[in-house]
């Protein structure tokens, strides 16, 4: 039974859930994902490395803004925030916070989402691909798959 | 009984993870800052590439062309209406190119269509053929690729160039029957095959005299290749011209032809109707 006298340890704590970890690492990824692809939509970035598809055409596209930001610097938005909850929530103490779990679940949610709308543009409007947003969507996919676990066990 | 604590505090768990994350990151950074890196090869630094460019293929295949036969220089353009940097490409620096080289008799520009896998690539190619056929090819062409934006993701892309050929001075109604045809595909055809065999792989692609050069940045780093393939074309340290001078008459005859071209070759890039 673990004890809060001091010079007593408590009993090992639980080790940190790998699912919040690899939603860290995810969105880290998808961090770099999206300030690849914002760097080039702000000039900063001549052109994109797309091995596969049309990823300047598409994101030369209507649908590459929203409410006059770029959609990739939403995405730098919604990762950032991803990320540093997801940090906190492997401290010991918030592993099992109830917000950590809902605000994860409901922030890639909302851009699994999103992501599917962009997914259907790119498939049957505009009819190209960018690898980069694919790979976003499958990011955000991943994270709110992970995210579903934690909401679970949130107490 | 209670357990006396350990005397050296226990590292905590989330450091190996911390440290797998400060990876990615760095790593991450560095290959952003590799992508945000100006290419010091773009322009001037990389020496022109030698293509093959047959006689036969020149003969055959025809490309859309703006300046006077004889001039010392010849630029051939591949490019795709669709393909943004064309489009950015067209906006900044083709005019200036015009202005200062082809309409002061320095050099012939000849525009070979190189459809990419857009989805209006092809149609928009043979839309320039048709205003070609119609006489008004550079007038469309310059107004097609400012105008990308509007129909590069319409469903109807002719909707939005018949307006475009009459604002040229095209016959609206021939233009777009012609575009609706498949006429032109042969042509078009052919000049993605010429592309091909050059070793064209992205748009825009220009050669210059026969040698494939990077796409500029901007004017100045075109006109400093082009002064190294072909000084005579400018007389030696000339300014750029003003707009209706007359051509120098100092021309490198080694840097008028098309490498593994036959000098006379580059007339047959002139597809007037």
């Amino acid at each position: 039974m673990a004890s809060d006298a001091p010079g007593f340890v408590h009993d090992r704590p639980a080790a940190p859930p790998l699912a919040r970890m690899a939603v860290a690492l995810l969105a880290l990824i998808g961090l770099l994902v999206s300030t690849y692809l914002s760097l080039y939509k702000l000039g900063v970035i001549g052109g994109l490395t797309c091995t596969v598809g049309s990823c300047e055409q598409v994101q030369a596209s209507p649908w590459a803004v929203l409410m006059g930001i770029p959609v990739s610097l939403w995405g730098v938005g919604a990762y950032v925030a991803i990320l540093a909850i997801a940090i906190v929530g492997l401290q010991p103490g918030q592993v099992h916070a109830r917000w950590v779990a809902l605000a994860l679940f409901c922030l890639s949610a909302v851009g699994v989402a999103f992501s599917g709308y962009l997914t259907y543009i790119e498939a049957y409007v505009i009819e190209m691909w960018c690898q980069w947003c694919v790979t976003s969507a499958v990011i955000i996919t991943l994270i709110f798959l992970l995210s579903i676990p934690g909401l679970r066990q949130a107490r | 009984m209670p357990r006396p604590a350990p005397e050296s505090p226990r590292r905590s768990s989330l450091t190996p993870f911390y440290v797998i994350l400060g990876l990615v990151l760095l790593a991450g950074i560095a290959v952003l800052v590799t992508q945000m890196r100006p290419n010091k090869d773009a322009g001037a630094n990389v020496p022109a590439t030698a293509v093959t460019l047959t006689p036969d293929q020149l003969q055959r295949v025809k490309g859309m062309s703006r300046g006077r036969d004889d001039a010392p220089i010849t630029i051939y353009e591949f490019a795709d209406y669709q393909c943004p940097h064309c489009a950015q490409f067209a906006a900044l620096i083709e005019p200036v190119i015009m202005e200062r080289m082809v309409d002061t008799g320095r050099a012939r520009y000849v525009f070979y269509e190189f459809p990419l896998q857009f989805k209006w690539s092809w149609l928009s190619a043979r839309a320039g053929r048709c205003a070609n056929e119609q006489g008004k090819f550079w007038d469309f062409h310059a107004l097609v690729f400012a105008r990308q934006g509007d129909w590069a993701f319409d469903p109807d892309p002719i909707s939005k160039w018949g307006p475009l050929a009459s604002q040229v001075g095209l016959d609206q109604g021939k233009f777009e029957e012609c575009v609706r045809s498949d006429r032109f595909q042969k042509e078009v055809t052919e000049s993605s095959q010429l592309g091909n065999s050059l070793g064209v792989g992205g748009t825009p692609t220009l050669f210059v005299n026969g040698r494939k050069v990077e796409t500029p940045t901007s004017y100045a780093a075109f006109e400093e290749e082009v002064r190294k393939i072909a000084p005579g074309a400018f007389g030696g340290a000339a300014a750029p011209a003003a707009p209706g001078a007359t051509a120098p008459a100092a021309v490198d005859p080694a840097a008028t032809a098309p490498a593994g071209a036959a000098p006379a070759a580059p007339a047959a890039g002139t597809t007037s109707p």
